[in-house]
């Protein structure tokens, strides 16, 4: 340990750091503990993100302190003991910054607590309001493309009926009865995500929501460390439909583990179309997408400002609910041409002659595919592909950033930019294994790779931005 | 990691300019690169020389930094093997140099001085060698060659200070066959100092004494009407490569210092360039690839490695093309234009530093000494008799 790092543990911002670090943790007392144990300087924890000042943390530092005064007041009453208190002094003092640490994760189990009892009451005074509404709610469930899923239905459907949906990725318990509270209730449809991290939780969801319609966007690798294993993390997100039953489900034809769960009475949708629909003349560049959607004696012209040929998927999905919804064609077409890229999600902008595709809230194998080939079918000058990789891949973490090294090799893409970290190799190995020609260049983090893109590309060149991966596990 | 040192500064009025060479493009993209340890050396007005990695930073130079190079003591250089810097202290730790790229705009840098030293110290650097940059420090020898070897050039006629002292009558007598309006020029300075548009006898005198003030050699030329004045960066050794040609989109009669460097209030994001221009210049295709041939030959004739850029004036009506001068380190290399031309920053830096190492190759293989026994003659019946 060097004395930097030493002295860290003493500085004030010390107390600062551990709660951004719990907080950014998710309040997660196991991804804590491992990361601190990991930290050896606890001066520069914060990189990508600053802490913020929710009531929780809030309540957490004023704990911590509160600590450190009741610490100080002790030491300052033993002061009369003279030379014995500077034995005393010592240990006392080495040992704080690490009861501090062991302090802040016992407040948060105890929070934890607490919070489930709270949220409890939350979920059922939500599920009593909801099942008083009359609104047609519809449940979205997947490891990847929630949010898009939902967007999409948002901008559609609220052509012509009154649309709520939780804001940001509002998908725990707690956050989906704040926002069923702040409902007006005349609302004719309602949009919720589910959010997947322990088996239950999905079904949990639903016997609050009690959904009328489920969506299920795909199945993989993301959140696999807490799952375990792939198959796990399918039933937990097919408990949607255990309980939607013989209601409508809609389940990504993409997503190999998908459609192996779904049941039989499963409306599949892809980039060929949905149901008895079709896709076809399907077009894709920086301007969009645009592709015509088809059954008998009907016509639906499509066209979206989202990126790439994998939203063709979701637009069917939701085009499809559009028309069981009741909404004339006209409608669906004006919905559709309202549909753009959300932040951090395929989001093309101009810089100096450079396009940048900010894609860096996609951090699983599917949405990555997805980027790789609407990149190389893109004619441009040059074409750069910034990844650190995924996290939370578990076991199949090896297996996954070969395959994503092999597609990159395969893809043609001219410039491969990799933020250093421990599965740097496997991507590196996926690339050599299939005969990558262009070239590598690495970065130890995103920000340097950001500020290093100026001096690497050239006005016509497309750079697109592929996962960031948050503090705790660079 | 190899070592690579970025001199700027120096004894030069392109001081402040230099700095910025060596921040925008070349330090900054050393570092974004990773792949060498970047030592800075600044040389100040006084030519006293320091090394600080605070230096890598261009805000190190923003404010006054004369307190901070107060607190530093002068580096010392070695020559035992390659070139060292003694870091100033007690134990004085040698750091090798494995490669200098040097980013002195005129006198002492840009005029063959530092390629000379380099040479000296036998140390691969980036950039024209001593004699290119010394023929092309010179306006004057730069247009002898040049019309030696056939191209086309502004008639001009060149003297001294003390010759103009002299005789200043027999040099008005050859100023007064040229063309009016015409140009006088200091034959050394770079960034247009000093230059002056001339249109009457009156003028003439005082532009002269103003050259002449600057420098000890000066020029006056006919000057171009319905002048496209349009520059070429080129980097190479033995296969020069052109980048865009460039067209100065300035309306006044010639540039001057404030406008080519601290252009329109405009902060210079990119370097010390030229805040309007078009690149590449709309003057059709035939003019464009007969500059690029030209700009590659004119390279070569002076003799120039690395980078180096040439500056032409075109006569709108008549369509002749004039070499103008010649610049052996183009302000922030000329990357804005490079970029424009499909060459990134890091490209165009890594590939002067191959240059700059194939040359030092191709020198080790060139044999400069040999041995005589006339040493042992000297007091023979012969030599020295």
């Amino acid at each position: 340990m060097s004395i930097q790092s030493f002295l860290s543990l003493y500085r004030p911002r010390y107390i600062r750091s551990l709660i951004y670090m719990l907080q950014t943790s998710e309040y997660d007392v196991g991804d804590f503990t491992a990361w601190y144990l990991r930290t050896r300087d606890f001066s520069s924890v914060e990189r990508r993100r600053k802490i913020a000042w929710t009531p929780k943390a809030t309540l957490f530092a004023v704990a911590l302190w509160a600590l450190v005064g009741i610490v100080a007041y002790i030491l300052l009453t033993f002061l009369f003991l003279g030379g014995a208190f500077l034995v005393l002094l010592a240990p006392i003092l080495l040992l704080l910054p690490f009861v501090l640490a062991v302090a802040l994760a016992g407040f948060a189990i105890l929070f934890a607590g607490v919070q489930s009892i709270v949220e409890q009451f939350y979920m059922r005074r939500a599920a009593l309001r909801l099942s008083r509404m009359k609104a047609f709610k519809i449940a979205i469930a997947g490891s990847f493309g929630k949010t898009t899923m939902r967007e999409i239905l948002k901008a559609v459907l609220a052509e012509s009926k009154r649309v709520a949906a939780p804001p940001h990725s509002y998908n725990t318990p707690l956050s989906i009865s704040r926002f069923v509270g702040s409902l007006k209730g005349d609302e004719e449809v309602l949009i919720f995500e589910l959010g997947e991290y322990y088996p239950g939780d999905v079904r949990k969801l639903c016997e609050m929501i009690k959904p009328d319609l489920g969506i299920v966007t795909g199945v993989n690798e993301a959140h696999l460390e807490k799952f375990g294993d792939l198959e796990e993390t399918a039933e937990t997100i097919f408990e949607l439909a255990d309980y939607l039953n013989d209601k409508p489900l809609y389940v990504n034809g993409e997503s190999e583990m998908a459609w192996k769960h779904a049941p039989e009475h499963a409306i599949i949708y892809s980039c060929a179309g949905s149901g008895d629909w079709k896709a076809a003349h399907t077009k894709t560049d920086l301007s969009g997408l645009s592709f015509s959607f088809q059954r008998e004696g009907e016509d639906i012209a499509v066209r979206s400002k989202l990126l790439g040929v994998h939203n063709v998927g979701p637009l069917s999905a939701a085009i499809h609910v559009a028309k069981r919804l009741g909404l004339p064609n006209t409608a669906i077409e004006a919905g559709l041409s309202k549909t753009k890229a959300f932040e951090h999600r395929m989001q093309a902008r101009a810089e100096g002659g450079i396009v940048i595709i900010d894609d860096s809230y996609n951090g699983n194998p599917d949405g990555a595919r997805a980027a790789i080939t609407f990149l190389a079918g893109l004619s441009a000058k040059r074409r750069f592909y910034i990844t650190p990789g995924f996290v939370e891949m578990g076991a199949r973490s090896e297996v996954v950033h070969r395959e994503l090294g092999r597609e990159l090799a395969l893809s043609g893409i001219e410039h491969i930019v990799l933020i250093q970290n421990s599965v740097t190799g496997h991507i590196e190995s996926g690339l050599a294994g299939a005969n990558y020609h262009g070239k590598i260049l690495h970065f130890p983090d995103m920000p340097q790779a950001l500020s290093a893109l100026k001096h690497v590309t050239t006005p016509g060149d497309v750079v697109l931005i592929q996962n960031d991966w948050p503090d705790q596990y660079a | 990691m190899r070592n690579v040192a970025v001199i700027f500064g120096g004894r030069s009025a392109e001081h402040d300019v230099s700095i910025i060479t060596a921040h925008i493009p070349v330090i900054e993209t050393l570092l974004a690169g990773r792949k060498y340890d970047v030592v800075p050396i600044y040389i100040s007005r006084a030519g006293v020389w320091y090394s600080d990695s605070a230096m890598n930073n261009l805000e190190y130079f923003k404010e006054d930094f004369e307190p901070k190079l107060r607190r530093l003591k002068p580096l010392q250089l070695s020559f035992e093997k390659g070139l060292e810097i003694i870091e100033p202290g007690i134990f004085g730790k040698k750091k090798k140099i494995d490669i200098v790229f040097p980013t002195m705009h005129g006198t002492y840098g840009e005029d063959g001085s530092l390629p000379g030293l380099l040479r000296m110290a036998n140390v691969p650097f980036v950039g024209c060698d001593l004699s290119a940059s010394a023929v092309a420090m010179d306006k004057a020898f730069t247009k002898q060659i040049l019309s030696a070897e056939g191209i086309l050039v502004v008639p001009f006629v060149w003297f001294t200070k003390s010759e103009w002292e002299a005789d200043n009558k027999r040099i008005l007598e050859q100023i007064a066959r040229l063309k009016s309006p015409r140009f006088v020029k200091p034959v050394h300075l770079g960034s247009s100092i000093a230059i002056t548009k001339v249109k009457s006898e009156a003028e003439l005198v005082n532009a002269i004494e103003v050259a002449l003030h600057y420098d000890d050699k000066a020029l006056v030329e006919e000057s171009v009407e319905d002048l496209i004045e349009v520059t070429l960066p080129i980097i190479g050794n033995n296969e020069p490569r052109a980048a865009e040609v460039e067209h100065a989109l300035n309306k006044t009669e010639v540039f001057d210092f404030n406008e080519k460097y601290l252009s329109g209030g405009k902060k210079s994001v990119g370097g010390v360039n030229r805040a309007y221009s078009e690149i590449p210049a709309n003057i059709g295709e035939e003019v464009t690839s007969k500059v690029k041939e030209m700009g590659k030959q004119v390279y070569r004739i002076l003799g120039c490695t690395g980078i180096a850029r040439v500056d032409f004036l075109i006569d709108g009506k008549t369509k002749k093309i004039f070499v103008n001068e010649v610049n052996t380190l183009p302000g922030s290399l000329y990357h804005h234009n490079w970029r424009k031309a499909g060459v990134s920053n890091m490209e165009l830096i890594e590939e002067l530093i191959r240059l700059a190492e194939e040359r030092f190759a191709s020198q080790k293989n060139t044999t400069f000494t040999f041995k005589s026994d006339i040493l042992k003659k000297v007091g023979g019946p012969k030599i020295g008799a």
